[in-house]
């Protein structure tokens, strides 16, 4: 078997089995065999010594059958190449693998298995194995178009076998049971049924084994230069040893040496012993410390309350809407970052569960949060209230309401009180005037004009008696009911004088017109100045002090519309060609021919006789609304849409002295009493609040205010609250008019006032 | 025209870095950054304008001084740091080529930093030291009842067990504990070291969750265990300088008291589970015998090394012992005797006779008593039962003068058996129940002994005498444990109890409840509500006839008679005119004044009284509470009765 597998195989194993042709009998020339072959051969002889053999060059007569796994392995690859030539052969030739028989054997006893005798020569090929078409390992297609599909030894044409058609086939499949285990040979061109080794081998190789059933890849290894009974007992070359081989290494020796000496110097130093020990506290504080400051401390935490105990008071412990308030709150937004609990016994306290995470936000806190350094006030908040002194003691001022006259129509826009102190006039956004008593509250008279009335203010001559009204770029004089003699006379002398004033040179749009004496009654107006056209509604009318002079603002018209009358010569100018920003208001200074306006931000002093802007004003309030000069003329008080309030003392700054914001909404109103310490605001939320306002005549001290009284009865209507405020002259008593349609009201008298009045 | 000034060149643009500027600067990673920070004690700062610090963004970041910065940049523990960075590199690539002799020399010598100089400069003068011990301690016994875990090695766990034991052991010795107190977050204690106080929280610890007995609570488990929104590095770098700082604080501490430190543990009792018990304290004086016969054995040894090395090791040896001697010659008992004779005589002045009045001297101080008694319990003997806390009992008692066993299960250790006949107190912490086979020797013993409960331990240090056994008996309801560490002023007081008004209101209407029980008992609660609230009513609508008579109909409905609702009403309405006269004026007033603050005092006092209602609110409703509960129990005591 070895001899023909050789001979399959290649030059070289042809060679070694020619060295292995003549040793029929190993057993016997085993010794010389060692001698004169390479190792591979000594190795084949000492294996078959032990008889433990398994080597590929296997004798079948040696007697260690049982381990010949790999030679089987070799021979079965070759039988199998065999196959695939030889598979035309008839079904004894397909049987592959030689029988082996197993019999006792007779030297040593033990039973072996015996293959058949194998005559090495040319019917053992496989090629003399009986295949009937012998074209060879051609395609089989280049048969299709013929008869036969090839041909025999003989060279006659081996013929296509019948086919059947697929009926045939199907059937066969049917009722051959053993069709399904046979294969299309292409060979032939017929089905073959496969051998049951090669079944075997089928089902080997589904299921992943080894295809070979006799295979054992466990088996042990065979240490075939060290095992027991293997060992090379001779050496491979017969040189001598070489010396260096048991003589110490001078070189190594001078190395050595070489570090002996260095450590020995101390040039190296061995290694060093592990530092890992801890290093060993010392007195570090008993040196002198660097002379700069310490860092501030870290804050410490705050100590733990008695809500903190593992036994609280009861009245500690969160009642349920108090638990689950805290449960759904952030943790961030929590007040206490635990619920008081109370336990009865200490041994039954859990383990807090957020210690460690709050040890950790505590180290968060020391190294990430910035720190500042806050001076904790410690006093009482009652002491940041300015002591102001009491106001029963600063009395007489208005306390209460006396007094209520309605406009039914419209919100009463203005008041004015007469310079006697005893009549008022007001005026209505229905165009009624009316003119009633301050003692009782009686309507004497009223006027009707045809649109809204814009302002009205009574003249402050004492010798004379009217007041005018602005409506609709209409500025009337009228004259009062009831006026003794002397003054009618005097007043109608003024306003309607026989001889008109000498026309001025300069024209003016202004045009001043009196119906004719006859006409006149008293229920229209004596006088009346035609502002020009499209100036808009005149929102104010305010005098000088000496009576002559009224100036009067129009807002809303399209051009500016500050005009300044003079009533003795009937004559108008506009005072500002120009003015930066729309007018808001105007006032006369009281002494000095001063005059302030008033617009959007700023508050403008000109002087006029001088012609020339004496100063501006700052007052910082967005729109201002209101103003009005203290009768002193040094103080200046202005109010704004922004519900500020600005006091400036014109001798100081152009800043306010002193801004206020006390009430709700915008201030309105504002005025100064002409002889007490007094001045009101009022303001759309309703409320009038009445301050006393001295002022000292040294530069040095400071005015004081002191609020006095928030004087509240006026309804709010359309958001709009008290709209003006008027000062009785010799009284200190208020009238003031309210958007509340109709009530323009007197506020007055206080037991104050009745004492003063017994003082004089 | 003076120079033009640059933006950005100086003030605050100057004064500050943002903290990505900074680590630009320090060219370190951000983990370094932090852990310099913390090490250094330097924190973010805010500066006065944000926007002008931060060259005119608003965006949101964290500021330090510039100087700070420049000053972290000269820490050699910085240099360590890229040293250590170094070192991972080249210790990484060692071990990624498998070069294993390379990577174990680099192991050997890893840069490792010290932090002797960072406590120095932290604390220049060793109360400075004292006086921030707080944190310092907190940590050390939170990690030191901590399990160790891959993040937090064993021996760290260790060093800071030592480390609490050390300083509980100089807290018993020096008997400077004051105050104690048991809460549900731990037990706080605080204690009086240089003058300073010195506070510090020790969570509870379960002994009993290690045995496995019946308070073996999850919860428990889960609450050892580091949470996970935790950065345990950065605990770990506090605990760092933490450990650092205490050891040279105690080495001060032991040593100015002549104690050697460390203190020798007893490795065989610490196994046993003694715990503190396990450190000796060893006086200085003593100790210096056997250290010198140490050196000894070093010469005897055999081995022969040079003169050099030997005068060297001699040295090395004696430096530290030497300081230590002298130490002790300064604090030791000889010191005090010449002490005692330079005590200050006072001379009279020859001017001024009346002078001479006394002057407080060193000795005269030291011989005043001290407002605690420090040897409160010195007189008994304590004994713990197996339920109670070893560690917080023990530490408790030995700091006031006590002595204290207890049973085995709770550590070895214990010098008072269970049977010595000089116990006598009991701290129990059980319910009470009933012994039937108990022998007549137990029985005497027990009536001998008394017993309490743990909260009367903590209770009389905190008020520095004995209290009565008898409401701290076992089994009783214990009375509430308070704050020793009181409360802001003003807060409300449950030791106290009502203040007058609230107390003179409740006497009142007990006094009515009292009248109109006698008058109807049936119909009770609902009734008497409604008066009252129609009286009030009536009361508020007084000025107003109709709201009266509709107030007079619903009392009415509820069933009171005319002349009680007459009555009430006219009560009230007293009351009400009484308040509202003295209170409107003066309000009134008050009111119109505060038109006169400025804007910043207006926001001032806004806030002020903000504060104040909120506090007057709390303490409200605790005495609401209060007087609710005292309700309650009355009536529950009448229904009894």
């Amino acid at each position: 078997m070895a001899v023909k597998e050789v001979t399959k195989n290649g030059k070289k194993r042809k060679q070694s089995s020619e060295d292995e042709v003549p040793v029929p009998p190993p057993a016997i020339m085993n010794g010389e065999l060692e001698m004169l072959s390479d190792e591979e051969d000594g190795e084949d002889a000492l294996s078959d010594d032990g008889g433990v053999d398994g080597f590929p060059e296997i004798d079948t007569r040696s007697d260690s059958g049982d381990d010949e796994f790999e030679g089987l392995d070799e021979e079965e690859d070759s039988e199998e190449e065999e196959d695939e030539q030889g598979d035309s052969s008839d079904a004894d030739s397909l049987h592959v693998f030689p029988k082996a028989k197993t019999i006792i054997s007779h030297i040593t006893g033990q039973p072996k298995r015996v293959y058949p005798e194998i005559e090495p020569d040319y019917d053992s090929d496989s090629s003399t194995e009986d295949d009937p078409n012998r074209v060879g390992n051609v395609p089989m297609h280049w048969y299709d178009d013929l008869p036969h599909v090839g041909y025999d030894i003989d060279g006659k044409k081996v013929l296509r076998p019948a086919r059947g058609d697929e009926l045939d086939k199907f059937l066969s499949t049917v009722e051959d049971p053993s069709a399904w285990t046979s294969a299309f040979d292409k060979n032939t061109q017929t089905d073959k049924p496969l051998t049951t080794e090669e079944l075997d081998i089928i089902r080997r190789l589904y299921a992943g084994e080894v295809p070979d059933a006799e295979y054992d890849p466990y088996e042990p290894t065979i240490e075939w230069f060290t095992g027991k009974g293997k060992e090379e007992v001779m050496p491979l070359s017969s040189a001598p040893e070489p010396k260096r081989r048991w003589v110490p290494s001078k070189w190594e020796k001078q190395k050595v040496m070489k570090i002996v000496r260095a450590i020995r110097q101390g040039r190296i130093i061995g290694s060093k012993p592990k530092t890992t020990s801890k290093f060993s506290f010392y007195s570090i504080w008993s040196e002198m410390s660097s002379s700069h400051p310490p860092p501030l401390p870290a804050p410490k935490p705050s100590l733990p309350t008695n809500s903190e105990s593992y036994n609280p008071p009861e009245e500690y412990l969160p009642s349920e809407e108090e638990r689950k308030e805290w449960e759904a709150q952030d943790p961030e937004d929590r007040e206490r970052d635990y619920l008081p609990q109370k336990h009865s016994a200490l041994r039954l306290v859990p383990a807090y569960d957020r210690f460690i995470k709050e040890r950790f936000s505590r180290q968060l806190d020391l190294y990430l949060a910035p720190r500042i350094q806050r001076v904790k006030l410690n006093l009482d908040p009652s002491t940041l209230i300015p002591k102001l002194p009491s106001p029963s003691s600063l009395k007489p001022f208005p306390n209460y309401k006396s007094l209520k006259f309605t406009h039914t129509k419209g919100r009463a826009r203005c008041v004015s009180v007469s310079p006697d102190g005893a009549w008022v006039v007001s005026g209505d956004e229905s165009g009624k005037v009316s003119l009633w008593e301050v003692n009782v509250g009686r309507e004497v008279k009223s006027w009707n004009f045809d649109s809204k009335i814009g302002a009205l203010d009574w003249c402050p001559r004492l010798d004379v008696s009217y007041f005018v009204v602005a409506v609709e770029e209409k500025v009337h004089f009228v004259i009062p009911p009831n006026v003794p003699g002397p003054v009618l006379a005097l007043t109608q002398s003024l306003l309607a004088p026989a001889t008109l004033p000498p026309a001025p040179p300069t024209p003016s749009p202004v045009k001043w017109v009196t119906p004719p004496t006859s006409s006149w009654s008293i229920d229209t107006p004596i006088l009346t100045a035609n502002l020009p056209a499209s100036s808009g509604l005149p929102t104010q009318v305010t005098w000088h002090r000496r009576g002559d002079y009224l100036a009067t603002v129009s807002t809303g018209g399209t051009q500016g519309g500050v005009w300044i009358h003079q009533v003795t010569r009937r004559h108008s100018q506009a005072p500002f060609k120009k003015v930066k920003g729309a007018v808001q208001l105007v006032l006369f200074h009281p002494l000095k021919p001063h005059f302030f306006v008033a617009t959007q931000q700023y508050v403008r002093i000109y002087n006029l006789s001088e012609q020339k802007l004496l100063k501006t004003l700052i007052p910082g309030i967005k729109w201002i609304s209101s103003m009005d000069v203290h009768p002193s003329g040094d103080h200046l008080i202005v109010g704004g849409y922004d519900r500020k309030l600005c006091w400036f003392d014109l001798e100081l700054s152009d800043k306010p002295y002193k801004i206020m914001r006390y009430h709700t909404r915008a201030i309105r109103s504002l005025h100064f009493h002409p002889s007490y310490p007094l001045f009101a605001s009022s303001s759309d939320d309703g409320a009038i609040q009445i301050f006393h306002s001295r002022v000292y005549n040294d530069l040095m001290t400071d005015p004081l205010i002191v609020p006095l009284k928030i004087l509240r009865g006026h309804e709010i209507r359309d958001g709009l609250g008290v709209l003006q405020v008027k000062w009785c002259n010799r009284q200190p008593w208020l009238v003031s008019g309210g958007a509340d349609g109709t009530i323009a009201s007197t506020f007055a008298r206080s037991m104050g006032l009745l004492d003063v009045l017994a003082a004089t | 025209m003076g120079r033009l000034r640059e933006k950005g060149k100086a003030g605050a643009a100057k004064a500050y870095v943002t903290r990505s500027a900074a680590i630009k600067k320090l060219q370190c990673s951000l983990a370094d950054f932090r852990r310099l920070c913390i090490l250094k004690g330097i924190f973010p700062r805010e500066p006065r304008s944000r926007k002008r610090a931060n060259k005119g963004s608003s965006a949101p970041t964290s500021f330090y001084y510039a100087k700070d910065i420049a000053y972290l940049a000269h820490e050699p523990v910085l240099k360590k740091l890229r040293e250590h960075k170094a070192f991972a590199k080249k210790l990484s690539r060692a071990l990624g080529r498998g070069e294993w002799s390379s990577a174990k020399s680099l192991e050997d010598n890893k840069p490792v930093y010290r932090l002797d100089h960072i406590v120095k400069e932290r604390y220049p003068t060793f109360v400075d030291a004292v006086r921030d011990i707080d944190d310092a301690l907190c940590m050390i016994f939170l990690f030191a009842s901590l399990p160790s875990n891959s993040r937090v090695p064993p021996e760290l766990i260790e060093n800071c067990s030592r480390l609490a034991a050390e300083w509980q052991l100089y807290v018993m010795h020096s008997r400077s504990l004051r105050k104690s107190f048991l809460s549900i977050k731990g037990v706080y204690y605080q204690a009086e070291v240089m003058d300073q106080t010195v506070t510090w929280l020790v969570p509870y610890q379960f002994t009993q969750s290690v045995s496995g007995s019946f308070k073996l609570d999850t919860k428990v488990l889960i609450s050892l265990q580091i949470p996970a929104d935790v950065d345990v590095r950065v605990m770990l770098t506090f605990l760092e300088l933490y450990q650092t700082l205490l050891g040279f604080v105690f080495f001060k501490l032991y040593t100015d008291t002549g104690l050697i430190y460390p203190p020798p543990l007893d490795i065989t009792k610490d196994e046993g589970g003694a715990g503190v018990g396990a450190f000796s304290l060893q006086d200085a004086s003593q100790s210096a015998g056997p250290s010198t016969t140490k050196t000894k054995v070093v010469e005897v040894d055999g081995r022969k090394i040079s003169t050099k090395d030997v005068r060297q090791t001699i040295k090395s040896i004696n430096a530290p012992l030497g300081a230590a001697d002298a130490d002790v010659e300064m604090l030791g008992p000889d010191a005090n005797a010449e002490e005692a004779d330079e005590e200050f005589v006072v001379r009279a002045s020859k001017s001024d006779p009346q002078a001479s009045a006394s002057l407080p001297t060193l000795k005269s101080l030291t011989d005043l008593p001290q407002s605690l008694s420090t040897t409160l319990f010195a007189p008994y003997t304590f004994f713990l039962s197996r339920e109670s806390s070893r560690p917080i009992f023990e530490f408790l008692v030995r700091s006031f003068g006590g002595r204290i066993g207890w049973p085995a299960s709770l550590g070895s250790g214990s010098p008072v058996e269970e049977s010595d006949d000089s116990i006598t107190h009991v701290i129990i912490d059980r319910p009470l129940v009933e012994r039937t086979n108990e022998t007549t020797e137990e029985r005497e013993q027990r009536v001998r002994r008394k017993f309490v409960q743990p909260q009367w331990i903590v209770d009389c240090i905190n008020a520095g005498k004995i209290l009565l056994e008898e409401p701290y008996a076992q089994g009783k309801t214990l009375p509430p444990h308070l704050s020793p560490f009181g409360e802001h002023q003003g807060a409300y007081d449950p030791a106290v109890g009502l203040t007058g008004e609230g107390a003179a209101v409740e006497d009142e209407e007990e006094d009515e409840d009292e009248e109109i029980e006698g008058d109807m008992e049936e119909e009770e609660g609902a009734d008497k509500a409604a008066l009252k609230a129609a009286a009030e009513a009536a009361a508020v609508a007084s000025e107003d006839p109709a709201a009266l008579r509709a107030a007079e109909l619903a009392a009415e409905a509820a069933g009171v008679d005319f002349g009680a609702f007459e009555k009430e009403v006219s009560k009230s309405r007293k009351a009400s005119k009484k308040k509202a006269v003295e209170g409107s004026v003066e309000d009134a007033e008050k009111d119109m004044n505060k038109m006169m603050m400025s804007n910043k005092q207006k926001k001032l006092y806004e806030k002020m009284k903000y504060s104040q209602t909120k506090r007057d609110n709390e303490r409200a409703v605790l005495e609401a509470k209060k007087q609710a509960i005292q309700k309650q129990k009355k009536r529950e005591a009448k229904t009894k009765g």
